[in-house]
């Protein structure tokens, strides 16, 4: 069959299933043993399901709800609803009922594809409120014999009336995928909705594959390469990684058998190719330290030694830089002791290419994985841009910029600092919702991230925060206090910190300190005390927050942008910041405006000569009672440094 | 009817631990024996599974009549159980524990195994894809390496039930089930015990303390106290029936 | 190479698989230990009873491998008979008497042996010589036994076998299953006797092979039993219930005591080597009582 131009996933995969037919494209551990599907099965599966769902009435334009873990048979199902020109739009399997209904009724969805009994439990919870939905496919059909619903079909079945559909008119399938085209919608990600209701983001073929290959080309990602799905397949980097990408380069994902079974599937496995957020970054290092703690004496020692080699020269290694031999030889020494069998337990041993993104990373968890050789970046993305905006290139990597411009994306900022972005891979519209499209991408084609930053002297993008929260002090310089607040949040003993600054001549800040950690340090040191209150005022405390402050400040003077905001006061709030005193969001954000007022007393004393602040408040106790609580507050002056760029001229 | 007991005793020395007890158990149902502690419930099981040999009465297994069973014949029977304290080998992973439970099933002989070749090994790829299902159906894949001692204890439960399902039995026994278990692990207990009822078809006989959950996920329910049946029926029937009432409310002191 | 440190290799290679020897033995102890909790006096006894059936077979002009052969079913058989007749009797007596009956076992072995086939000692030829190994001499000027170096071959793959045997087939599992739970292996149905009897059949083979090793080496006589002796200090340091640790424990005992010997002994006057693996056996009883590899055993009160 002659497939014409790639510029549709169906035609790659047809293309996949002729280049390299034998090869693996998808995995999946099932009952113990890994299960592989060849390109060429991969693509008889698609087919098969994509005459079976024209045998059930999906048309060109039809969207198709899928709720699934990632499995072969989700990818299987999405690629052969773009087979008819038809739309998949996946939605987060975590979600409750409700949340689904939003997308099912905006997109008028009327077939949609469940994992199992539990997934098929919520769509029909839903149905009375989506008339439209009118099948469900399910794949795994435990706890389904005895359900009545005439709208239930298994996937089974589904493939099986395909296949026969298939044998009987093999040319009406060649047709429909041959009618797509690269203006087509290939898939539309629902952004989460914690704001506003939840916009369905839709995404152009021609928009996926030219992000998918460029960013491909860049890391000579190839059909050796193995990635694990381990992520949400409603959540665009997991469709990018799962799908647009493999789709382009051939290269295979592995599916792991459960969600709890990801650590071992990953050591097994040994992708090459790997993403995680920071959380999960994070999630993994505890553990290892957890485990650390728990081993032996001389293992302890052995790590605590060649983690301080690592943190050395572990990073100017991984860029290339030149590195002393004596340390060479230690690292070496320490990769066969600590970081090969590091890497292995962690299943990185063979990751060339790790990505993480989402949020802003800490600098020592980000160090720690480079450190030990893994190839951590950063990138830049978001859901209407196809993700790749920027990557980090090999050799140049920061822990806070997230790299420059990938090739055929333009960007620049606005005098509020706010990023723009023109790329290919812009999304083509929010589904009917015009108002939102026209507010975000301008008459230009210049999409509003409604991130602020700037490019550093390196033309890296720093995101500093988003652009609504930005604000300038008094002489007009930037501010950007959740920047600030999170650079303080990265260190163990700094829980939550809130920042002013907006229209004063200096930045002070509340403290909130992370009493489990602090409360530990304490114990180290035998130091008795009485309560949160009690310890949060002692004056060693104050030394161990203000020491943290300082490295945040000595890091802030290397930034020109940034040197100005350096944090000049600060203060240990006398009590852990709550979302019952409205404090924070439920979502744990702070809510700055909220804290300024209720704390007035104490905001005005730090921008005063004072060396202390009292305070009263009404505490409102778990079991509903109100009470006051008084203590009087130091407050600590913290060294600042000379921006670097005036330190350089000196 | 897959297994009638009849007017069985069993006492040890002077003490009466079951008197003239008859019920019966029909194909595919969820048969519930509750009742107060001591009322002789464990007893009962032991006597079904051949631990005890009544001193008095009949089981009728698949038509054929014993006046007692060993533990071994009733495996071969096609009976399996789980036990109230949990009978399990703590120092093997949690595959090989329900591996042992397919030992019954296994035919190659000492030598072939000493061997290891052709149709033992065909052997047990064949038992290691059953128990994968076992696994696959409690899902439990990512304790599969773990030993079973280093498991919480609901955990264990479950890996124990798994062991007894690796028997493919015709009649499943199970001690107290969810004795200790908070209530998201009773509900997924029940969740279990229902599916394996619906999938596989096992009949399953079991024993609990208090009414609770039982009550929701049985068929049929015999009530004894102090070792005699003091009620049989439907949930609701056994609910509402005077004597039951009487026997639970006695023990609340 | 300077010919202290030569001396030194040779010394704790010659002592390493004179260790791997005594691991040897140890291996049948602890598979009877850990299956029924039978601290089994008559392995030694059992060595050479192999032993001796076997090369008073060839004297009688038998085939090599038939008399192999023979012997493996003569061990098998007499493990089979020795559970049946000595041991299922006695099951549930306290373990003192299990010994005891092990120790009568002993005894009741020597005699039928030299009841047999005569008390004369004969020598072993299984046709690898006893000495040093050419390429290992003229290479680094090491001089180690060729066949020391086979012992350990021939030691390797009876444990690669018996792990393949323990973790892949259904009677490796029941006897694990066994040793670790026997109420909750006869609640699964796994027929304790019968696994036991298989135990009893499994430590007969390995006596053989311990039997044949150790008969080219000393010789074939009376005094084999006693090498059941040595293998105590081996069981005391690697712990009753492992067979690695019977592994790691018969190295250790092995090189220390030849390097004690060699190093240590001269101070002593010489001699030290038939009682130093003792004391060494007894340190490790302070340190560590249960054994490298053993269970730690902590009584409910």
């Amino acid at each position: 069959m002659a497939i014409g131009t790639l510029d549709t996933f169906p035609k790659l995969l047809m293309h996949h299933a002729q280049a390299r037919g034998a090869r693996p494209a998808i995995r999946e551990k099932d009952l113990g043993i890994w299960q592989t599907w060849t390109w060429r099965e991969f693509a008889d599966e698609t087919r098969a399901l994509a005459c079976g769902l024209a045998t059930e009435g999906v048309k060109r334009g039809d969207h198709v709800a899928l709720v699934s873990d990632n499995r072969p048979r989700l990818y299987a199902m999405m690629c052969a609803v773009q087979c008819l020109g038809a739309v998949p739009v996946p939605l987060y399997q975590d979600a409750v009922a409700a949340e689904m209904a939003f997308p099912i009724q905006n997109a008028a969805i009327t077939h949609a594809y469940a994992e199992d009994q539990e997934q098929v439990d919520k769509l029909l919870e839903i149905q009375p409120r989506c008339p439209t939905l009118r099948r469900i496919y399910y794949d795994d059909p435990r706890g389904l014999r005895h359900y009545p619903q005439k709208e239930l079909l298994a996937y089974d079945a589904l493939r099986d009336a395909g296949r026969a559909s298939l044998k009987r008119d093999p040319a009406f399938l060649e047709g429909e995928i041959a009618k797509g085209s690269g203006e087509d919608t290939a898939a539309m990600l629902f952004t989460s909705g914690t704001t506003a209701t939840p916009k369905g983001v839709a995404l152009t073929h021609h928009a996926l594959i030219d992000r998918a290959t460029v960013a491909a080309k860049l890391e000579g990602l190839g059909e050796r390469d193995v990635a694990l799905a381990y992520l949400p397949p409603a959540w665009v980097g997991q469709f990018i990684f799962s799908l647009a990408q493999p789709f382009v380069t051939g290269y295979c994902i592995c599916c792991p058998e459960s969600p709890e079974t990801v650590m071992m599937d990953m050591r097994e496995i040994g992708p090459t190719y790997y993403f995680a957020p920071p959380r999960v970054l994070e999630a993994l290092l505890t553990q290892v330290s957890i485990r650390m703690e728990d081993a032996s004496r001389l293992k302890r020692w052995l790590y605590r030694r060649f983690m301080d080699v690592a943190g050395r020269v572990g990073g100017a290694l991984l860029d290339g830089k030149p590195v002393g031999f004596f340390d060479r030889i230690l690292y070496g020494l320490g990769d066969l002791l600590v970081y090969g069998p590091l890497r292995n337990v962690l299943g990185m041993s063979r990751v060339r290419v790790a990505y993480t993104a989402g949020e802003a990373i800490g600098p020592d968890l980000f160090k720690f994985y480079r450190s030990i050789g893994v190839n951590l970046k950063q990138l830049y993305g978001s859901t209407e841009t196809s993700v790749f905006v920027c990557i980090q290139p090999d050799g140049q990597v920061k822990a806070d910029t997230v790299g420059p411009a990938v090739p055929g994306v333009e960007l620049k900022f606005t005098p509020q600092r706010e990023l723009l972005i023109r790329s290919p891979g812009l999304f083509k519209e929010y589904y009917k919702n015009p108002q939102a499209t026209q507010e975000a991408k301008d008459a230009e084609g210049w999409f509003h991230t409604g991130d602020a930053g700037y490019f550093d002297p390196d033309g890296h993008v720093k995101i500093i925060d988003r652009v609504k929260d930005v604000g300038q002090l008094a002489d007009g310089t930037l501010f950007a206090p959740k920047y600030l607040e999170n650079k303080l949040k990265f260190f163990p003993f700094v829980k939550e910190a809130v920042c002013f600054g907006q229209g004063k001549d200096r930045v002070c800040a509340f403290i909130n300190m992370d009493m489990d950690a602090v409360a530990n340090w304490a114990e180290k040191r035998n130091m008795p005390y009485s309560g949160y209150t009690d310890l949060a005022s002692r004056d060693e405390v104050y030394d161990l927050v203000a020491g943290c402050v300082e490295r945040v400040n000595a890091d802030l003077a290397q930034d020109a942008e940034l040197a100005a905001s350096q944090i000049h006061r600060f203060l240990i709030l006398h009590k852990e910041l709550d979302p019952d005193d409205e404090e924070l969001t439920r979502t744990r954000k702070v809510r700055r405006g909220f804290i300024a007022e209720k704390y007035a007393a104490l905001l005005n004393a730090l921008y005063s000569p004072a060396r202390t602040a009292r305070v009263t408040a009404q505490v409102r106790y778990e079991d509903g009672r109100t009470g006051t609580l008084s203590a009087e507050l130091k407050i600590r002056d913290v060294k600042t440094f000379p921006p670097a760029a005036a330190k350089q001229a000196a | 009817m897959i297994l009638s007991v009849e007017d069985v005793s069993l006492a040890f020395g002077g003490v009466k631990a079951l008197s003239d007890v008859s019920f019966d158990v029909k194909e595919h149902e969820i048969r519930a024996i509750i009742g107060p502690n001591g009322a002789g419930k464990s007893s009962m099981l032991n006597v079904l599974n051949g631990v005890y040999r009544p001193q008095k009465g009949k089981i009728r297994f698949k038509e054929k009549v014993f006046s007692g069973m060993d533990p071994h014949a009733a495996a071969a029977l096609g009976i399996a159980r789980t036990f109230q304290n949990i009978a399990l080998f703590k120092g093997m992973s949690v595959l090989d524990n329900i591996m042992t439970g397919r030992n019954q099933r296994m035919r190659c002989n000492f030598l072939q195994q000493a061997i290891w070749l052709g149709s033992a090994k065909r052997e047990e790829l064949e038992h290691r894809r059953a128990v994968e299902e076992i696994i696959d159906f409690l899902e439990i894949q990512h304790i599969r390496r773990t030993p079973v001692g280093r498991l919480p204890y609901g955990l264990q439960k479950c890996v124990e039930l798994g062991r007894a399902l690796a028997a493919e039995p015709r009649l499943l026994l199970l001690d107290e089930p969810m004795a200790g278990m908070n209530l998201e692990e009773k509900q997924d207990m029940c969740r279990f015990v229902l599916d394996v009822n619906d999938q596989f078809g096992t009949t399953i006989v079991l024993i609990e303390h208090d009414m609770g959950v039982v009550m929701d996920i049985s068929n049929r329910v015999v009530v004894l106290d102090y070792g005699r049946k003091i009620a049989d029926g439907t949930p609701e029937e056994v609910r509402k029936d005077q004597k039951v009432i009487d026997a639970y409310l006695g023990l609340a002191h | 190479m300077p010919i202290e440190v030569i001396f030194f290799i040779e010394v704790l290679a010659g002592g390493l698989l004179a260790g791997v020897m005594y691991a040897l033995v140890a291996l049948g102890f602890v598979l009877i230990y850990k299956a029924s909790g039978v601290f089994n006096f008559a392995q030694g006894a059992m060595v050479f009873f192999a032993a001796l059936t076997f090369v008073s077979l060839l004297a009688l002009q038998w085939n090599f491998w038939l008399a192999l052969l023979v012997t493996l079913a003569v061990m098998v058989v007499l493990g089979l008979v020795t559970e049946r007749v000595v041991l299922r009797p006695l099951v549930n007596q306290p373990p003192i008497t299990l010994f005891m009956a092990t120790i009568g076992l002993t005894f009741v072995l020597e005699g039928l042996s030299q009841l047999i086939w005569g008390s004369q000692p004969h020598g072993l030829e299984l046709g690898i010589p006893d000495v040093p190994m050419e390429w290992l001499s003229q290479r680094w000027n090491v001089n180690i036994s060729q066949f020391d170096l086979f012992a350990a071959f021939v030691a390797g793959l009876l444990v690669a076998v018996l792990a393949v045997f323990f973790q892949k087939t259904r009677i490796g599992r029941a006897l694990r299953a066994v040793a670790d739970d026997h109420q909750a292996a006869l609640a699964v149905g796994i027929p304790l006797q019968h696994i036991w009897a298989i135990v009893w059949a499994v430590a007969g083979f390995v006596a053989l092979v311990a039997g044949l090793m150790w008969g080219v080496r000393n010789g074939v006589q009376y005094a084999l039993t006693f090498v059941a002796l040595k293998a105590l200090p081996v069981l005391l340091i690697g712990g009753f219930e492992s067979i690695p640790g019977a592994i790691l424990g018969g190295l250790i005992i092995g090189a220390t005591e030849k390097l004690a010997e060699v190093y240590v002994g001269p101070m002593f006057g010489g001699g030290i080597e038939s009682w130093f693996a003792y004391v060494v056996a007894l340190l490790f009883l302070l340190v560590r009582p249960e054994g490298l590899f053993g269970e730690k055993h902590i009584d409910r009160v």
